[in-house]
This record gives structure tokens, C-alpha cells and sequence, in this order.
């Protein structure tokens, strides 16, 4: 390092580096050391990876997607399309636009072997052979060849390489709500930003470089002065948030803004959603390349990027120049040039009529073709024909710009009251109306966002900028690229249109044109120009492609964001994790599938007791003096007489007769019940509810209120389950002629007040099942282990209750029913009262009675018990008709044989009927259609002691 | 219907090949139109809805398999710009049903022999198509949809995360999700397709056979006389005809109504995204049903990105960052190492969304209007099929066997369709 | 995002909603032939433009609401909850 004051010496290797230039971004002092393809280079801190490269002498950053010519800097900014390279893991870095960093590992995309020796770049001596579409023209036959050139494709795909295994790097996402959100920090953005500020709005501007300034950054002394006041307004208005080496890549609903904010110190990106009262646009123009033979050869490049390249970085973009030009940014550039010692061949002004025909090379370029038939021998052809509007978040808005011949750009027309645009993409004028104008714009943003928050005002008309004539310059006489980033030439395009892809939209499917990483930014306007000058279209006529979002390209970590996936436990899994339980996914739930034998469960149930961690059920309080009335319309059978104490079992349909839900519900006192649904029903069901409540049926006076969370449920179930609990409860007398079957209770348990239980009977066996306030949950599960470890309680999971209500026939909404699986044929008929004056699903079910045509859920038994057919086998007649399915199947450790549950025809569904299952292997098996559901205790003995 | 073999000229059209691209490559001389504007024609024998890929194939089926070429079909911008063009380009046929499963077959086997019917390379790409199964419920309705394939002679098997991961070895097959994948349908013969060929194949290759293709005109009404179609009238003029097919997607409700026919149809978006290209890694296409996402990456190396029909309907089609944010959350679920991976662009289409998640083809209560609708996520794959029934309908006159249980009548028969629980996130 | 005007808690972002369907008028259920009852179930006028449609703020007040929306643009013009008996007693 050197001392302050003296500047360093220029390391050997920077053979284009400048002296010290005025605006430059780099920092001398700070010398950092990458690699390119393997080499090391030098940069300077402030260095993007093109300029460090470019001082170095390097020319060439990539190949092109579909030829492999070798491509180098064209804009010198984000835009870039042939500086996409791969940092480290990263794919398609804007090499242009991305700061080197340390150690930094950079390589050449789209390459094989190597960048200097490319085998693809045969594809440029074939060339003609394969125009825009080729392959919708061949490899057609023979068929079996077609996987072959498939294969081939694919290795022409462009791009890098996504790394394999664990995410790397951390993204973020932000809220904001700002007044005005102004999208640029140019010199209108910033003087729009510092004028609403001034008004009193709170003001988000967001600026896609590293720092603010937009042009003025490589601007003259006088340019410098102006940027660094407005700078100062910026940094002295405290309501200003800037956001810097940022993009605004979308307006959608209600200026619901997204900002990609990148290389934060804590993330690689950062997506930031802003609610903007007013969005304010102010992106500046985007700089036209040419169209004429030769115009993708490293060498050629447009003004913008020459004055970038010297300006901002201090690096001579060639050694001898032809520069066409056509307004005044050209003209800059040649002074820019000269300054930079850059020998100028020759100056094509083509405001004179004067103009560029090829660019030629073998690789690089080396000489240029004038009209008139001129050829200058030149490493740098400069070109500066004009500007395109990106218009992309008024296109957003569903605003329709306008195109303006004689300007030869799309200006923005009938905005909505909460969108504005400002400088270059308004109009033109010199600097001091630009700001003039952005401040005006800035001071009604303000006034707008304000009168939205106090409710609407008409808004202000504002004043226009004036609109400079400017030549119309796409193609020259020759034709050459028009879509850098899929090597679309104007001849492609010209072909599109006399295959009869004659409208814009066509051509661009038909060539791909703008679908590349660029999305139009650089090509759609000379697109569409030669579209139109092939159709004999104007380009007002031809319109433009749709912009959609986003308006520049944006990580899926970023708008991911950190994962957020909520899980649901009950206050119990601790525990259940503890003693190893094997977790299952069950929606939001986790819960044990089982403790390591599901079948020794079941025995232990069966034989002595077990308790099971059923929290999940969806239970609802229902409190009023209506909850009779809505229970009975929505349940298929009757409420209205259910008495406090007792609990009934219900089946819910929706309108067109289809099981929506099940579940027991209890009536607690004289107006209050609980209501339990599927554990995966409890959101619909609510909802469901409230529809009724609100509106079929408000004069209902209900409140709902949902307990799911609150309650921890056990069911304790077992022949010894009386045992158990009367060691445990108070004020509940538990003798079975006190509390019977389909008996609710409420007491302590455990010492634990405000417990309610009720004897209910899915797994068969005599069984409570005991509501606690959550938070005793594991108190009441480690008592119940306690107090009945002599009587062989034991717990058990999901699995085990799966086979012990498979056992006796319990159905399951979601798995023995389907989207069209009405009351009667899942096999509920008997519940279904067609009495009753009215309750949901009731036409659909009158007809289905007198139907009588669906197919119906049945026991069913495989003849040779030894097999477990697989849930979802089919059941067959003949070669292959389908009679049925096995919606449910297990190997019961009760019986010791397979046994189902599954949906036959009705003309199959009496007992003792055989029927063919076909298993996964192609076997068939018989099967017998059983009398009840219930394959164990089908007259439920057992459950009612 | 007669058969009238005079109606539109047949022209023949440029053969493509190998050597002819060599011969125009070498001589540098340009390729003849693949189709051509015509005046529109004060009657057509039948007119034709929708330049999509349904109303293409129904018109270059009516022409090619019947005879039947004094058609028009009504395009009110370009071919293949609705939905036809905003799809995510996946066939499959492994649907839920015996008749899904049958009426998708037959698509796929027509798409595979599209290229050499039309003469135009449709990029049909056999990947093999995954459904991913992340809790047992759905694993279940895996083994239900690969028995019913079976049975129809479509291939189809569960398979479990090993073979899961040989088959798409970026796939986070571990303990570690949320949502870990415990098993999945794989389906060989599923794959991608190039949208935008099967439009301009069925085009080139209608309008080779004398169809009218009328693009940028839009339909203003329906003339119903007595129960009947009289004619059509549209921006361009009126046209008298006696059959008009309703092969629109997003306006089939607008269609049929010009029409008096009421439809059993919401239009809701369907949003989709592409990233930019990077090398070759996915071959099959991916399907979560739970995390509501599919992927695939093209031969261009993007990755198309999809999820199932935004929560409420509209027509506008500019999209919601939600989705964006949403979707991409979901493919880090599967992929995680795509995160430095950018979103190029987004898009919108329209989706008819009817009650059972299947179709509604056939007949109408208006004579000789025909609908060939409702085909919510699920269209693209099922043009060919339908373009081919649709076509044998309007010839014959009678509803084909293969279409029959997707009729308009089944809605108030209460027969509704079983793709329900499979198609509500299927592709 | 999309704002919805909830008339209980004001204009919040439509992720806090669910859509529910269309405002329709149901037939009585005890006397609708299947034709008109299914018609009822199914049928959708599907307009493109302005409609009628019942939304939900589930992760909210909970509460069902009438809005008036037009469905090519997602313009809201009203919002008004579902008429109230003049039976009902105070909450």
C-alpha cells in the first residue's frame, strides 16, 4: 500500500487503465486479486468483474447462445448480454454490472472447451443452414432417432451451471409502506424524490446502480456539480430512504411494488414489497444498438458504454476508433474518446446521411465498412442511434404507451392517478427542465399520496417536457443481430414475417426475440422495426411484445424469502419425540405414526389399554340457544333433541350431497356443545359454519369459537380403561349405568379441573375420550402412564388407530370417500333423515335414495387373508372393467387375516359376493363383500360395557 | 352433415426436411407462408371459435380425417395467443378415471405422431413426468391412478425416493423438508411439448387443406333461429353458417352466452414463470400436488415454472407477485440449490374452471352449437383428441363414444366426472 | 396484491381473504326440480366485467361480505355486508 496523497502505480497487467478519471468509482488504494478461467487478475475495489477485465486488455466474455461467437461488452451495464458468467456456484452474473470481489472464482459460460476454442462455433459456418425456427423444420424422421437429437439440443443449452446438494446464501424479504415510491435515481428521480420529500411525503427511490446519478455520473465538471447537489438534497431529506443496486421488478394490484435489492452484507438479495400511495417512474432511456452486419463483435459498443467504461472505471474501451453518431451523447463520447487517448479512424455522423455497413473480424473486430464503400481499419466501433423508453412498469398499469415517429421512441399517455413518469422516459429538454419538471412531479406525488390517505382529491394537471425530433435509425443497409442473448438476426425476423408470423407477436415466438435474459430491453424496438419494415407496417401499427415482470431478473431465494412453513404440534409431541416415536405428516400436524410396533399397540389396546394423543381433531365451542337448529341443518341426521350430557356422531355434507366432514359433538349444558371435526377439517368446516351463520341463517344466535389448540385430547381406550381412569377422576362417576356409551362428562382428571371426557368408540374397545386445557396435557399423559403402569397401559399411534377402526369399519373422509362420495355411498344411509325439513346436501340426497346407482363403500375380505391388497388396487371383472376399489386395507392383528374397506357397484354390494381384486403385481385375488363395515365386534359389545 | 368436398382450394404446402433446409439455406431463397389471409366468405359449413390449438385441430381434423374444408376459423388476435400460448407445454395420460385415462391416451398418441402427420417438428419430448407424493394420502391416490392406468394400458408405477432421485438427482429426497418426499407416480410416457409448434403445425396444416384462418377478428354474436345456428357476426362481417364449435379458453362463458347457452364455468388466472437458462440438469417433469408446483426444464434450459389457478377468477391476465413468491418458495422445497437461480418473466393465462375438474364436450341445447370448453389446467394436452372428436361430431352428427361422459347435460344429471380429487393440481 | 375493502376492517391485502363464490339466490330446496337445483350448484354467469361475489376475510374479522368487482381490471367499486333480520336481538 502507499501513502495517502501519492496515487498508487498502475499494476503492470492494467494495460487500459487511465489515469485518474474525475467521476471514477474505483478505488485506487484498494488493489483486490480473482480469477478468470483459471487466471489471476488485478482489480481495483469498485472494479465490476467486465471493467477489471476490459483494463486488463481482455475482450471477449462469452460465447453466443445458438452460433458461439464470441461476444464481448456491448452496454457495459446490468444489460449486458455477453457478459453472463459463472461466479463461484452462481450462474448468469451480470458480469457487467456485479463488483469483484476477493478471491472471487469467475468463469465463461456456454464454452467448450474454452472460450478461445470453442467446438460449438461451428454452428457460425453453418449459419445459414439454421435459421430462426430450423428445427421445427427437420429431425422429424425418422422417430427413433428423435431422443438422439434431443440429446444433442441440450447440450447447446446456454447459461451456466446451478450447483448441486444444500442451499448456500441467505435471502431476505422487507415491507414497506412509503408515500412515493420514486423507480430511478437519475437526475429526475432524485429531484422528483427530493421535492415530494420537501411536500411532506415519506419517499422510497430506488436506484439500479450502486450509487445515485444516472448519466450524470460520467457527465463533465459541470454535470458533476449538478449531480452532487442533488445528491445533497437526497442526503439532507431525512424522509428519504435510498435504496441503491436496486430494481423495481414489478407493479402489480393496488402499486403493490417489488424491489430486488442485491449484495446486502446479510443477503444476496433482498425482496422488498412496498404498498406505494403513488409510484413515480423515472428509469431513464435505455441506449439502442444498431442493426448492420457484424454489429455483435467484441469491439463494437455503444456510447453509453464507452463513456462508462472511461468515466466511471478509468478504462480505455480500444486503441482506434470509428464512431457513428447520431446525437449529441455521440458526440460526447468522441471528446470522451480522444481525452482517453483513444485514436478516432473515423467519425460517421449520421445526422450528415452517413453510415455504417459491416463490422469485420475474424474473431474481434478489426475493420469497418462505411456506406460509400470506405473500410477503416479499427479495434472499437462506437455506435449512438438512440433510445428505447423502457416502459415496462407503465405497461404493468395497463397503461398502452404511445410511439412517436418523429421522437422514435414510446412515450407514457393516460396514466392512472397513482402512477407518474419522469425524465427521459416523459420527454426530453435540457438538464435544468428535466429537474424542473421531476421536482413538479415530485411535489404532486406528494400531494396525491397525501389526499389518497385523506381520501381523494382531483389531481393536478403537471407540466409536459418538450420532445426532441430525432432520426429513426434501427438497420442499416445490411442486416446483423437484433437479439444479442438468442442470436436473432433481422434477417430471421424478416423471414418470420414472410412465413407468415406477421404479427409481432408471432415473429417474437417464432424467432425468440426478447425472450432471452435481456426481455426486450436492448432488442424489442429494433424488433420491432424490422417487423414493421417487413409487413410495410409503421411501428405505431405493429405495437410492441407485452413487459411482464419481472422488469429485471430476480433470484428464486429472494422472492422465497426465508422458509416459513408453519408446523403444528400438540402440547404432547414433545414426548412422543422423546420416546422415539416415527413422526407422520398429516397436513400442518406432525404426529406419531407409532412407538415401534404398531400391531403390539393394537394387542395392548384390545387386551389391556392405551392411550393415544388425538389433539389434532378439530373442536369447536358452540354457544347460544340455536346451536340445536345448525347442528341439524348441517349434519345429514337429527339434533334437536340430543340431550345435555349426551354426545351424538354426525355426517356433514356439502350442497350437492357430498361427505364433507364427520365427527362427534357433545352438548356440555343447555347451550353451550363442543363439536369436533377431521383433524384436516376444522378450517373448512369453520368456514363453513360462518357461511350459514352470516349468510343463510343470521337470525341464528350462535357464537362460535374454535378450541382446537386449546384442548389436548386423549383417548383412553382399552377394556381396562374404567380401571384406569376411576383411580384418576373427581366428580365423575364412571360407573357405565352413570355414564354410558355416547355419554359426556365433565370433572377434574388427574387433579386437572375443567376437563370434559365422553365415551365414544372409533378403536372399538371401551374408550374415553378426555378434553384437558392444553398446557396439562403432558401432565394428564404421564399420569395416565403412571397411575395404570400395573394394568399394561402402554401409548399408541396413528397407525395402530388406523387398524383398529379399519377393524371395525370406521370410514375415513378423504380416503374411503372422494370429491364425489355421497352419505349413501360411503354407507351411511341409515344416518341420512329425509324427514327433516331442510338440511345441506338434502335435493341431492332425495335423488341419489331414489337413484340408487352409485357405487358403495362395503367390507371386504381377500379370500387368502394373507394378502394385503394395496389401498387403490382396483376391483375388476374380465380383462379390465373396473367394479370397484379397495379404498383401505390392513393386516389386523386382531383376526389375523387382511381385511378392507372398498367401493363396489350396487349389484355387487350384497354379502358374500366375490369379487376379483387386481393386485400392484398383476395378480388377481378374490374377495368377499361382507355384511357389515365392521370386520371385529360388528354388533360394538365391546364399546358399550 | 354432407360432406362438400368444393369449398376452400387445397394448396400444397412446402415440405420441410433436412435437405430442404439445406436447399433454402443454400440458395437463400425464402420459405413459402405457412398459412395465408383470405377475405372472409359470406358462409362456411362450420365455423370455428378460438385459433387455439382446440379450434385448429378441430379444423384441420374436419378437412383431413372428413373432407370437410369450407371452414373458418375465428381468431380475434393471433393463433395460439390465449391459452394455447401461456400453458406450461406438459402431456401425460395419467389421469384418475377410466375415461380421463383413455380420452388423454389417445392425445398422447396423437402427439407423438404429430411431427410426422403435420409435417412440423412439435418437439414432443418424452421426459417421464413425476408426481411427487409428500404424505401417505396422496402416495395412495398414486397407487389408485397407476392401477386404473394399468388397466387402460398406460404406463405408470409408484416408485420410491431411490429411483426418485436416479431419475432427477437434484431433488431433495431426505428427511429434511418440510414436506419430505416419500414416493411418487412416474409416468415414462409424459413429457413437454413446443406449444407454439402444435399451434402453427395444426394451422399449416389446416390451412394446406383449405381452411380459412381469420385471425384478428373478433366474434360479436351468434344468430340462434328456432332453437338453431343460423350465423355468425363478427368485425369483419357476417357470416351465415349452420354449425359453430366454441373452442375458446377465458371467453367460453361469453361465447356460449351469445349463443343462450348457460355454462357451468368460472374463468380463473393460471399463472406460470420462466428463469433464465442454465446448463441441462432436469429430465422429467416434476409435479408436487402439496406444494401446488411443476417443473421442467426446457431443451433451451430454462425452467418452466407453474402452480395451480390463482384463489379467485378474473380475466386480466398481468399476474401477482403472490404467485411468484409462492412458486418459488415451493421449488426450493424441491430444489434447494436453485436458490441463486433468477425468474426471467412471468405470465398470465385463463383457465374455465368447471365443477369436476373435466371438460364439457359436445352437444349443446342450441342445434349445431358445439362446445369444446371448460377445460380448466388441463387443455393443451387434450387438443389433439378433442380437435379429432370434435371433428367426427360435427361429420357425423353423433356425440364420438370417447367424448361422451364430458357432455354439457351431465351438470344437471348430476353425473358428474371423478378427476375431482386428482386434476385440481394435476399437469 | 390485490386490496380488498373489508367492511369491517377496512381495505387489507386480499391474501388475508378467501373468495367465496358468486351472490346468487338459492330456490327453495324442497321444491327445485333437479334442473333448477343443479342449475343453482353449477351455472355461473361468469361475467367479464362487473359481478357480484361473496369473500371471506378468513385471517381476519371473519366476517362474509358482499363486493362488486370487475373482473377484467379488479376494480372494486362497493363493498356491504349481507342484509341483517329485523329479528335479531343485541348480541
Amino acid at each position: 500500500m502507499t501513502s495517502a496523497g501519492t496515487p498508487p502505480t498502475i499494476p503492470a497487467r492494467m494495460t487500459r487503465r487511465l489515469a485518474p478519471q474525475a467521476g471514477e468509482l474505483i478505488d485506487r488504494d484498494r488493489q483486490i486479486v480473482f480469477s478468470w478461467d483459471g487466471d489471476r487478475y488485478p482489480a481495483y475495489q469498485g472494479d465490476t468483474i467486465i471493467s477489471a477485465l476490459a483494463a486488463c486488455g481482455q475482450r471477449v466474455f462469452s460465447r453466443s447462445f445458438k452460433y458461439h461467437r464470441p461476444r464481448g461488452l456491448l452496454t457495459a451495464n446490468f444489460n449486458d448480454p455477453g457478459c453472463l458468467v459463472q461466479v463461484d456456484g452462481e450462474p448468469n452474473v451480470r458480469a457487467a454490472h456485479r463488483r469483484v470481489e476477493p478471491g472471487m472464482h469467475v468463469r465463461s459460460q456456454n464454452v467448450w472447451p474454452s472460450l478461445q476454442h470453442d467446438l460449438g462455433a461451428v454452428n457460425q459456418a453453418i449459419s445459414r443452414l439454421l435459421p430462426a425456427g430450423f428445427y421445427y423444420k427437420t429431425f422429424m424422421a425418422p422417430r427413433a432417432l428423435w431422443p438422439v437429437y434431443q440429446r444433442v439440443f441440450r447440450r447447446f443449452a446456454p447459461g451456466g451451471r446451478v450447483p448441486r446438494g444444500a442451499a448456500e446464501g441467505y435471502y431476505d424479504k422487507r415491507y414497506a409502506h412509503p408515500d412515493v415510491l420514486v423507480a430511478g435515481g437519475g437526475p429526475a428521480g432524485m429531484a422528483a424524490a427530493a421535492a415530494a420529500a420537501t411536500a411532506g411525503a415519506r419517499v422510497l427511490l430506488v436506484e439500479e446502480e450502486y450509487e445515485l446519478g444516472g448519466h450524470l455520473r460520467w457527465g463533465d465538471a459541470a454535470q458533476l456539480a449538478r449531480l452532487a447537489e442533488l445528491r445533497t438534497a437526497v442526503a439532507a431529506a431525512p424522509s428519504i430512504e435510498v435504496l441503491a443496486n436496486a430494481a423495481v421488478i414489478g407493479r402489480y394490484d393496488d402499486n403493490w411494488v417489488a424491489v430486488a435489492q442485491r449484495d446486502l452484507p446479510h443477503a444476496r438479495e433482498r425482496l422488498i414489497k412496498a404498498r406505494a400511495s403513488v409510484l413515480v417512474v423515472a428509469p431513464g432511456l435505455i441506449e439502442r444498438p444498431y442493426v448492420f452486419a457484424g454489429n455483435d463483435k467484441p469491439g463494437v459498443m455503444l456510447s453509453t458504454a464507452v463513456r462508462r467504461l472511461i468515466n466511471l472505471y478509468a478504462v480505455r474501451p480500444g486503441e482506434r476508433a470509428v464512431v457513428l453518431t447520431a446525437n449529441a451523447e455521440g458526440d460526447r463520447a468522441i471528446a470522451d474518446l480522444e481525452r482517453a487517448g483513444v485514436q478516432l479512424a473515423a467519425v460517421v455522423d449520421a445526422r450528415q446521411g452517413e453510415d455504417v455497413v459491416a463490422a469485420r473480424g475474424g474473431g474481434l473486430l478489426r475493420e469497418v465498412e462505411l456506406a460509400g464503400g470506405r473500410v477503416v481499419e479499427a479495434d472499437l466501433l462506437v455506435t449512438a442511434v438512440g433510445w428505447t423508453a423502457p416502459t415496462a412498469l407503465l405497461n404493468m398499469a395497463g397503461v398502452r404507451p404511445a410511439y412517436d415517429p418523429r421522437a422514435g421512441r414510446f412515450f407514457p399517455r393516460d396514466l392512472p392517478d397513482d402512477l407518474l413518469a419522469a425524465g427521459g422516459i416523459a420527454g426530453d429538454g435540457t438538464l435544468d427542465q428535466i429537474v424542473d419538471h421531476a421536482r413538479a412531479v415530485g411535489r404532486e406525488a406528494a400531494r396525491r399520496a397525501r389526499a389518497r390517505g385523506g381520501r381523494s382529491a382531483p389531481p393536478n394537471p403537471l407540466p409536459a417536457l418538450p420532445i426532441d425530433t430525432a432520426l429513426s435509425l434501427f438497420r442499416s443497409s445490411t442486416h446483423g443481430i437484433v437479439d444479442y442473448s438468442e442470436d436473432v438476426s433481422s434477417k430471421d425476423v424478416v423471414g418470420a414475417v414472410r412465413e407468415g408470423f406477421d404479427s409481432i407477436e408471432l415473429a417474437k415466438r417464432f424467432t425468440t426475440a426478447t425472450m432471452g435474459p435481456a426481455q426486450g430491453k436492448l432488442e424489442l424496438v429494433n424488433t420491432v422495426a424490422v417487423h414493421a419494415e417487413a409487413t410495410g407496417r409503421d411501428i405505431a401499427g405493429t405495437g410492441t411484445t407485452t413487459w411482464r415482470p419481472p422488469y429485471a431478473p430476480v433470484s428464486l431465494g429472494a422472492l422465497a424469502g426465508r422458509s416459513f412453513q408453519p408446523v403444528a404440534y400438540s402440547s404432547l409431541q414433545p414426548w412422543h419425540a422423546r420416546q422415539g416415536a416415527k413422526p407422520l405428516v398429516a397436513g400442518q400436524w406432525i404426529r406419531p405414526d407409532h412407538y415401534g410396533d404398531p400391531a403390539a399397540e393394537v394387542r395392548n389396546v384390545r387386551e389391556n389399554v392405551g392411550i393415544i394423543d388425538v389433539t389434532p381433531l378439530g373442536k369447536f365451542e358452540l354457544q347460544g340457544p340455536d346451536v340445536a337448529r345448525l347442528l341439524n341443518y348441517l349434519y345429514v341426521n337429527k339434533w334437536m333433541k340430543l340431550a345435555v350430557g349426551s354426545v351424538r356422531y354426525g355426517v356433514m355434507c356439502g350442497r350437492d350431497g357430498v361427505v364433507l366432514d364427520d365427527g362427534v359433538t357433545g352438548r356440555l349444558a343447555d347451550d353451550r356443545y363442543i363439536m369436533t371435526t377431521t383433524s384436516s377439517g376444522p378450517e373448512t368446516v369453520w368456514r363453513w359454519i360462518e357461511n350459514v351463520l352470516q349468510t343463510e341463517h343470521p337470525q341464528w344466535r350462535i357464537h362460535v369459537t374454535p378450541r382446537t389448540s386449546a384442548l389436548a385430547s386423549i383417548n383412553v381406550a382399552g377394556p381396562k380403561a374404567r380401571t384406569l381412569l376411576q383411580r384418576l377422576v373427581e366428580g365423575i362417576d364412571l360407573d357405565p349405568e352413570a355414564f354410558p356409551y355416547m355419554r359426556v362428562r365433565s370433572g377434574a382428571v388427574a387433579g386437572i379441573p375443567g376437563c370434559f371426557m365422553w365415551r365414544i368408540g372409533f378403536t372399538g374397545e371401551l374408550s374415553y375420550e378426555i378434553h384437558a386445557p392444553a398446557a396439562y396435557g403432558l401432565q394428564l399423559w404421564e399420569t395416565l402412564l403412571a397411575t395404570g403402569a400395573d394394568l399394561g397401559v402402554a401409548p399408541f399411534g396413528i397407525e395402530a388407530q388406523r387398524i383398529m377402526r379399519l377393524e371395525k369399519g370406521h370410514f375415513i373422509v378423504g380416503q374411503d370417500t372422494d370429491g364425489l362420495t355421497q352419505a349413501y355411498a360411503a354407507g351411511v344411509g341409515a344416518l341420512v333423515k329425509l324427514d327433516k325439513e331442510d338440511f345441506v346436501g338434502k335435493p341431492e340426497l332425495v335423488w341419489a335414495a331414489q337413484r340408487g346407482d352409485q357405487q358403495i363403500l362395503v367390507g371386504l375380505q381377500p379370500a387368502d387373508g394373507s394378502i394385503v391388497p394395496d389401498e387403490g388396487c382396483q376391483l375388476v371383472e374380465g380383462e379390465r372393467a373396473i367394479v370397484g376399489r379397495i379404498t383401505s386395507s390392513r393386516l389386523s392383528p386382531t383376526l389375523g387375516r387382511s381385511i378392507c374397506l372398498g367401493f363396489v357397484e350396487p349389484r355387487l354390494a350384497a354379502a358374500g359376493t366375490m369379487v376379483e381384486v387386481r393386485l400392484v403385481d398383476g395378480r388377481r385375488l378374490p374377495v368377499r363383500v361382507m355384511e357389515h363395515h365392521a370386520h371385529y365386534d360388528p354388533e360394538g359389545l365391546r364399546l358399550r360395557v | 352433415m354432407r360432406r362438400r368436398l368444393s369449398g376452400g382450394g387445397q394448396r400444397p404446402a412446402a415440405r420441410y426436411s433436412a435437405l430442404s433446409l439445406l436447399r433454402h439455406g443454400l440458395t437463400g431463397r425464402d420459405w413459402p407462408p405457412a398459412w395465408t389471409h383470405h377475405d372472409l366468405a359470406p358462409s362456411y359449413d362450420v365455423v370455428i371459435i378460438g385459433g387455439g390449438v382446440h379450434g385448429l385441430a378441430t379444423a384441420y381434423y374436419l378437412a383431413a380425417n372428413h373432407g370437410i374444408r369450407n371452414v373458418a376459423v375465428l381468431e380475434k388476435s393471433y393463433i395460439g395467443g390465449g391459452a394455447s400460448g401461456r400453458n406450461t407445454a406438459i402431456i401425460r395420460s395419467n389421469y384418475l378415471t377410466p375415461e380421463g385415462v383413455r380420452f388423454y391416451n389417445r392425445s398422447l398418441t396423437l402427439y407423438q405422431r404429430l411431427a410426422a402427420e403435420l409435417n412440423f417438428n412439435v418437439m414432443f419430448e418424452q421426459r417421464g413426468h413425476l408426481t411427487l407424493a409428500h404424505n401417505d394420502a396422496s402416495l395412495r391416490t398414486m397407487r389408485w391412478r397407476a392401477e386404473v392406468n394399468k388397466l387402460e394400458g398406460v404406463d405408470s408405477e409408484v416408485i420410491g425416493p431411490a429411483e426418485i432421485k436416479k431419475r432427477a438427482p437434484y431433488l431433495d429426497v431426505s428427511e429434511e423438508p418440510r414436506f419430505p418426499i416419500l414416493g411418487a407416480l412416474y409416468h415414462p410416457p409424459g413429457g413437454i411439448v413446443r406449444h407454439d409448434a402444435v399451434v402453427w403445425g395444426y394451422a399449416r396444416g389446416a390451412d394446406a387443406h383449405g381452411v380459412h384462418i381469420h385471425q384478428g377478428t373478433t366474434l360479436l354474436g351468434i344468430d340462434v333461429a328456432d332453437g338453431r345456428v343460423r350465423g355468425v357476426a363478427t368485425s369483419r362481417g357476417p357470416i351465415a353458417t349452420p354449425v359453430v364449435v366454441n373452442c375458446t379458453a377465458g371467453w367460453s362463458s361469453t361465447v356460449a352466452a351469445m349463443a343462450g347457452v348457460e355454462l357451468p364455468i368460472t374463468t380463473f388466472p393460471l399463472q406460470a414463470a420462466v428463469t433464465e437458462p442454465v446448463k441441462f440438469f432436469l429430465d422429467p417433469v416434476i409435479v408436487s400436488g402439496t406444494l401446488h408446483v411443476y417443473v421442467s426444464q426446457t431443451a433451451r434450459g430454462e425452467l418452466v415454472l407453474g402452480a395451480s389457478v390463482d384463489p379467485y377468477p378474473a380475466y386480466s391476465t398481468r399476474g401477482s407477485l403472490e404467485f411468484t413468491e409462492e412458486v418459488a418458495a415451493h421449488v426450493l422445497e424441491l430444489f434447494p440449490s436453485l436458490a441463486d437461480l433468477r425468474v426471467l418473466r412471468q405470465w398470465a393465462g385463463l383457465c374455465d374452471m368447471t365443477p369436476d375438474f373435466s371438460p364439457i364436450l359436445g352437444k349443446t341445447p342450441v342445434e349445431g352449437f358445439h362446445v369444446d370448453v371448460g377445460w380448466g389446467t388441463y387443455g393443451f394436452k387434450a387438443g389433439p383428441v378433442s380437435g379429432e372428436a370434435m371433428a367426427q361430431l360435427v361429420a357425423t352428427g353423433e356425440t364420438p363414444a370417447i367424448i361422451k361422459t364430458f357432455d354439457l347435460v351431465r351438470f344437471e344429471d348430476g353425473r358428474l366426472v371423478g378427476e375431482k380429487g386428482a386434476a385440481s393440481v394435476g399437469h | 396484491m390485490l386490496l380488498i375493502p373489508c367492511v369491517h376492517c377496512g381495505p387489507r391485502n386480499v391474501s388475508e381473504f378467501a373468495y367465496a363464490d358468486a351472490v346468487l339466490p338459492a330456490p327453495d330446496p324442497n321444491a327445485a326440480p333437479p334442473s333448477v337445483w343443479r342449475r343453482y350448484l353449477y351455472m355461473r354467469t361468469n361475467p367479464a366485467g362487473w359481478t357480484s361475489e361473496w369473500w371471506y376475510h378468513q385471517s381476519g374479522c371473519r366476517r362474509y361480505f358482499m363486493v362488486e368487482r370487475d373482473t377484467r381490471t379488479n376494480e372494486i367499486r362497493a363493498a356491504a355486508l349481507p342484509p341483517r333480520p329485523a329479528d335479531r336481538g343485541a348480541p
